[in-house]
């Protein structure tokens, strides 16, 4: 199956994956915070009603699973996926999600609002993770009495969402401008344009793998298309000055620190999540200037060897136990 | 600068507070900060942070606290204590002490884009191409094709005639 984070998509050498999210809630009924158990009922009823029982063919490539017959490492592991957020998986009851085949498609119904309509795809492809975006809440907007004001748009339990609901972000690796100090001036030069830059693995301005989601924060007093057009510009800005970073840089000095970090994971019996992620961020840059070859893709990589995604292929394990499974199944794909 | 409560570790939490417009700051160090009960200012307590952006409207409109929600019962200063609304109907409920805070958060406060099937379809049409059609109008008169731009700012007109 074609996940988002196993094939090669437009752009990819620096644009991992593009992200569309709509937060939609239905009206006379509390935000899920406030739900009881019969309001989930009815909330994930009339969802699943308005989806898989719409005429559409596409209808057809989806799945509604209640999340509490999903195992806890699956549930986690999916986090590390990015389809679910890490507070809906934790509190999971009476919880559910509508999921296409390729998980490109994840509906999370009582996370902080009553629907959150997700499209996560490869590589920059904004328009087509907005059009699918689209084209479903149509089906709720069609089949759903949907919370929304003349004035300030779509209802949302957190006013930070109101408007027209969107966060649209694109994940970037961005190891050369990260390593010339820039990341933490970045950040504040794009907030004050509404939109927010941040590191996807790990906390604050240091990213893990120098991973970075570009969000956009505003939803009120901006149309969809002009809130992805911004994120757009900045998206191709940042994109075009790693480029240039990575064509000033002196190849033997790059060429040496991608063959070691190669040479690591191809000889190493233990390796931790943070190693794996600094290694293979390198590989990852050596294969887009042609310094090296390798037939697993770095960011697949990645994410199957997250914890909850290693202990969903082989079992539950202590974290010394996963380091060196970790090791392994790197060094067998490599 | 030293911490102004225990007098030994050098302070690097300062606070600044302002209630009813006086200003009183203090200077602490991470320990007697953490015991004061300031220790998640640092963190990414989102709605710690809204809730004190509703602060000065919530001490402004005492009145307000006794209204609540007829659909979820929260009251404005539940609303403004966890920086989230109890359901929708909250937004109809106190419209008017939340609007301050959407222009704070947003800048805006008027919603521009989709608009659901089911509001009427003039609107839905109008809000989407009128921002269209002015785009256009605005490129049009940068490129000195009036005649063109003449027949666009009819169109507008027009839409907008039939909204209202």
């Amino acid at each position: 199956m074609s996940y988002w984070y196993s094939v090669s998509a437009p752009q990819d050498n620096i644009a991992v994956s593009t992200r569309i999210r709509l937060a939609r809630n239905i009206n006379g009924i509390p935000f899920p915070s406030k739900m009881s158990p019969e309001q989930f009922k009815t909330v994930n009823e009339a969802v699943r009603k308005a989806i898989l029982e719409s005429s559409t063919p596409f209808a057809k490539t989806l799945k509604y699973i209640a999340m509490e017959n999903i195992p806890e490492i699956e549930r986690f592991a999916m986090v590390e996926r990015h389809i679910i957020s890490h507070r809906f998986a934790s509190n999971c009851q009476n919880r559910a999600i509508i999921i296409s085949e390729d998980e490109s498609i994840c509906i999370m119904l009582g996370e902080e609002d009553h629907i959150r309509v997700q499209v996560l795809l490869a590589g920059l492809q904004f328009e087509k993770a907005y059009d699918i975006a689209d084209h479903i809440d149509s089906l709720l907007c069609g089949g759903l009495d949907l919370a929304f004001d003349e004035r300030i748009g779509f209802l949302t339990e957190c006013p930070t969402n109101l408007g027209t609901g969107l966060r649209s972000s694109v994940m970037l690796h961005l190891p050369l401008i990260e390593s010339h100090g820039e990341m933490s001036g970045l950040a504040d030069s794009i907030s004050k344009i509404g939109l927010t830059i941040r590191g996807m693995y790990g906390e604050g301005t240091k990213a893990l793998a120098s991973l970075y989601q570009v969000s956009n924060q505003i939803t009120l007093g901006i149309s969809e298309k002009n809130a992805i057009d911004n994120l757009k510009i900045i998206a191709s800005q940042l994109i075009q000055k790693e480029q240039g970073y990575r064509e000033q840089l002196n190849r033997i000095r790059l060429e040496d620190r991608c063959m070691r970090s190669l040479g690591v994971l191809k000889n190493a019996r233990i390796l931790t999540s943070s190693e794996m992620m600094s290694r293979l961020s390198d590989i990852k840059l050596g294969l887009s200037l042609g310094l090296l070859e390798c037939r697993a893709l770095p960011i697949k990589l990645i994410v199957e060897g997250q914890p909850y995604m290693l202990m969903r292929k082989y079992g539950e394990m202590s974290p010394d136990e996963r380091d060196i499974e970790r090791a392994n199944m790197i060094r067998n794909l490599l | 600068m030293l911490c102004e409560k225990c007098g030994k570790n050098s302070a690097t939490t300062h606070i600044r507070s302002v209630i009813n417009g006086k200003v009183t700051e203090k200077h602490l160090c991470g320990y007697c900060a953490a015991n004061e009960g300031y220790s998640d200012i640092k963190g990414n307590n989102l709605s710690q942070m809204l809730s004190s952006m509703f602060g000065d409207t919530l001490s402004a409109a005492s009145n307000i606290q006794l209204t609540r929600c007829s659909c979820c019962g929260s009251t404005f200063s539940d609303i403004a204590e966890s920086g989230k609304c109890g359901c929708p109907e909250c937004y109809t409920t106190f419209y008017d002490q939340l609007l301050p805070y959407f222009k704070r958060v947003h800048g805006s406060t008027k919603h521009i884009g989709k608009v659901p099937n089911r509001a009427p379809n003039t609107v839905k049409q109008s809000k989407d191409t009128v921002e269209e059609l002015r785009s256009l109008l605005s490129h049009l008169v940068r490129e000195e094709k009036y005649e063109q731009a003449a027949v666009v700012r009819d169109k507008i007109k027009k839409l907008e005639g039939d909204a209202q």
